[in-house]
């Protein structure tokens, strides 16, 4: 097998405080390239912080991230600020609350994707090459939002459209792995399969990793081909989707309603 | 093949809506660069003679210190007569707003016949400067603290109505309906369901107006309505620069004490914020005495309070209906120079102000704490200054001029700017910000593409809203000598010359009335975008 693309060791995140919390607890993974992974668990199961501590966006929490990431074979968590933005811009990240940048037009949140290998002087005025330009037009049809509203503000788009933007955004990185928070825990059933199904397409046509934060057992299932179950921040399942029992799996990570 | 050729048209399409859009940007530019060009030269703008003559403001500022004290006890009452000025005319203005807010309300009147005349009638009130107000009020009732109390009335009343008619516009008219539907009068109606809903948004619009009367009232001697103003243009005459310096510092304080104050009762009154019962008695007790304390103390003669006030409505309705015409084409000019004054002066502010919000919002990225809770206390300490006195100041170095009216604008604003912009940097939406840093952005890409798009229109409407209230300042700073359609004023009012003044209503209220108008439609696309 080839080398992992992302190789986790020993993780622990603690978000300090009068009371410290553990969000994740000596977590360990390796995903291989062209891995579709779904992270599975409940709110506060650590789904999240997993997927930020992986480029370090948990920092803007204060979180206090121990043990080892290593992202291509670079040390993430030695990363100087420069060595940080050079892995970040290789990483795509998805928001569930899709952060799009509402003022600005579609087509300058999605060439925002591309500001890590544009000059700083000519992003300052807005001045984007006409290539990456022609990306951004292409990555947007792709997701499925026609060229007439790529001038539009992003304000005026749906949630769907809003995340499909976000994907775009991630695409015009040329990202060798993408992360996706809670996608599509903002969007109607319909509109999240639709969604879900761009990621998949992406994965299978360009062999781009992605890993998936769910919480829902029904798209989890639907999508995953691997899955890992979060729960109070440790790691209780990572195994092939075809390995695991629906009925014990849904019991296992979710628990049961007491009545 | 045939897809490709659809994207290809598509593409020349919006290169040329690109094109067509530079073209408007540039023309936008040139005339931005015009217009600023003209208001340069309009203002006499002259950053040569602001090196060479701006090190005879601290000079100034030298001669004044150290602050003579023995003063002191004189200056006590005068100081005392602001405080009392200040609450009357919070008081009657206060009383004057709410029938002007209830019938100007669509909710409650639902006739255009008595709707539209009302809220004509607060548009005016709003357009005329605080001094224009004091100046008609002193010839009408003469010198003395009584044509103060008079002056701040209609100017409280003014604005008391605006802000509270605003928020009458959003209340809830679901419980309105509810009281109707069960049979009451309009007078129940009023009692039930409106008033109750407005309260809260009354008073704190009576309070904020309370602290701009304190800074009027500061400086309204200058044009004869008595308090500490009267002090301070003698004081400035007899260039008794240490007194003048002892004067500026007691309305230093003053201010500082009574916003203070104020926010104290805001969070009481408006907010709600938990106080024990007997606690909120004393506190209403002490509003009250306050207000008799200014009745007993300042004397109001009620007689004279109302024939003045007589005196005051036949002399707007004459100067009025008989302006001194010949005057027009100057009065105009003036007015220009007004303008000019207001947004070179608020341009200045914006720009000083810029960085401020960044440096003083708490929340900002990479700002530490303490840093910003200094930062935060500039603009509130600029705040205390009086603009008049900045200006008088500045005409101190300056000699006068249209320049020390721009300068002391460009000062006071920073107050207001720096403190709001730093509000709007703290409110931003964050996740933009989380979303740039992912791809791998710099921190000034980060600032340029998800900070900036969310502060700029924000900002922008703060600076035209700002330019409003500057238009009026610069109207009536030219009565201490710094310029405009306020030089006029001055003059007119010397050789009490009323019909000149007249004219130079005539001129003002329209003209704050459209800027108000166009720079209000601008906001709300700016902010609707």
């Amino acid at each position: 097998m080839a080398a992992p693309i992302l190789r986790v060791r020993n993780l622990t995140v603690i978000y300090p405080g009068v009371r410290p919390v553990k969000a994740l607890d000596n977590v360990s993974l390796d995903v291989y390239p062209g891995e579709f992974v779904v992270v599975a668990g409940v709110s506060g199961s650590g789904k999240s912080t997993l997927l930020r501590a992986i480029n370090r966006l948990a920092e803007n929490d204060h979180a206090r991230i121990e043990g080892e990431i290593y992202f291509d074979g670079l040390d993430v968590l030695r990363a100087s600020r420069r060595q940080l933005r050079e892995i970040r811009s290789q990483i795509g990240f998805i928001f569930q609350e899709y952060n799009v940048v509402e003022r600005l037009s579609v087509l300058t949140n999605t060439l925002v994707g591309s500001l890590a290998h544009v000059g700083f002087w000519p992003s300052l005025v807005g001045k984007f090459p006409s290539y990456q330009i022609e990306r951004a037009h292409q990555a947007l049809e792709r997701v499925g939002i026609p060229q007439p509203r790529h001038f539009d503000r992003a304000a005026r788009l749906s949630g769907g459209q809003k995340q499909r933007v976000g994907i775009a955004r991630s695409l015009l990185q040329r990202p060798k792995l993408i992360l996706a928070d809670e996608p599509v825990a903002s969007l109607d059933p319909i509109t999240a399969n639709v969604v879900m199904n761009i990621f998949k397409k992406i994965n299978e046509e360009e062999g781009i990793t992605t890993i998936v934060n769910l919480h829902d057992p029904v798209l989890t299932f639907k999508y995953g081909r691997r899955i890992i179950g979060l729960k109070h921040g440790r790691i209780i399942y990572d195994k092939p989707i075809t390995a695991i029992n629906r009925e014990t799996f849904e019991e296992d990570i979710y628990g049961t309603v007491e009545e | 093949m045939a897809l490709w050729r659809s994207r290809d048209t598509a593409y020349r399409v919006s290169t040329a809506g690109v094109w067509l859009r530079r073209l408007g940007v540039g023309s936008g530019l040139a005339l931005l660069a015009a217009l600023y060009g003209w208001a340069l030269q309009g203002v006499e703008f002259d950053l040569f003679s602001i090196f060479k003559y701006g090190g005879k403001f601290f000079e100034l500022l030298g001669r004044m210190y150290p602050p003579d004290f023995s003063a002191l006890p004189q200056l006590v009452r005068p100081l005392l007569q602001t405080l009392q000025m200040a609450t009357l005319g919070t008081f009657f203005g206060a009383l004057m707003a709410l029938p002007l807010v209830v019938f100007g309300s669509q909710l409650v009147v639902r006739t255009t016949l008595i709707y539209w005349p009302v809220r004509a009638l607060m548009n005016v009130l709003r357009t005329i400067p605080d001094l224009l107000y004091a100046v008609l009020f002193v010839a009408a009732m003469g010198f003395g603290p009584a044509a103060g109390v008079g002056a701040l009335s209609f100017f409280a009343c003014a604005i008391i109505a605006k802000l509270t008619s605003e928020s009458a516009d959003n209340i809830n008219p679901k419980p309105i309906e509810a009281v109707e539907a069960v049979g009451a009068g309009k007078l129940h109606v009023i009692r039930y369901a409106v008033l109750p809903q407005l309260f809260p948004a009354f008073i704190d619009h009576v309070i904020y107006v309370f602290e701009l009367n304190v800074r009027v009232s500061a400086v309204m001697g200058y044009v004869g309505a008595g308090g500490m103003g009267m002090q301070l243009t003698t004081a400035m005459e007899w260039r008794n620069y240490p007194q003048v310096l002892t004067i500026a510092l007691l309305i230093f304080a003053l201010v500082i004490v009574i916003d203070l104050v104020a926010n104290r009762i805001r969070d009481a009154l408006v907010h709600g914020i938990g106080l024990p019962g007997p606690l909120r008695l004393l506190g209403v007790g002490a509003v009250v005495a306050l207000i008799v304390w200014s009745f007993v103390s300042l004397e109001v003669d009620f007689a004279r309070l109302a024939r003045g006030v007589e005196y005051f409505r036949n002399l707007v309705w004459a100067i009025v209906t008989d302006p001194a015409t010949e005057y027009f084409s100057l009065a105009v000019q003036r007015m220009v120079q007004s303008v000019q004054i207001a947004l070179i002066g608020t341009t200045i502010s914006f720009v000083l102000s810029f960085p401020l919000g960044f440096l003083a919002a708490r929340r900002h990225a990479g700002m530490p704490q303490s840093v910003a809770i200094g930062m935060k206390q500039i603009p509130n300490i600029i705040r205390a200054f009086p603009e008049l006195i900045l200006a008088i100041f500045f005409i101190a170095t300056f000699g006068p001029g249209p320049l020390p009216g721009v300068l002391a604008i460009a000062i006071h604003s920073v107050g207001m700017l720096g403190k709001f912009n730093a509000e709007i940097v703290e409110k931003i939406r964050k996740e933009p910000v989380e979303a740039l840093q992912a791809t791998g952005a710099s921190r000034l890409q980060v600032f340029r593409y998800a900070v900036l798009p969310q502060v700029l229109p924000e900002f922008l409407a703060l600076f035209l809203y700002r330019f409003e209230i500057n238009v009026r300042a610069a109207s009536v700073l030219g009565i201490v000598g710094a310029g405009g359609i306020g030089s006029l004023i001055n003059e007119a009012q010397s050789y009490r010359a009323w019909d000149i003044v007249g004219i130079c209503l005539v001129v003002i209220i329209p003209t704050v009335m459209a800027i108000d108008f166009v720079s209000a439609r601008i906001r709300r696309k700016l902010i609707e975008g």
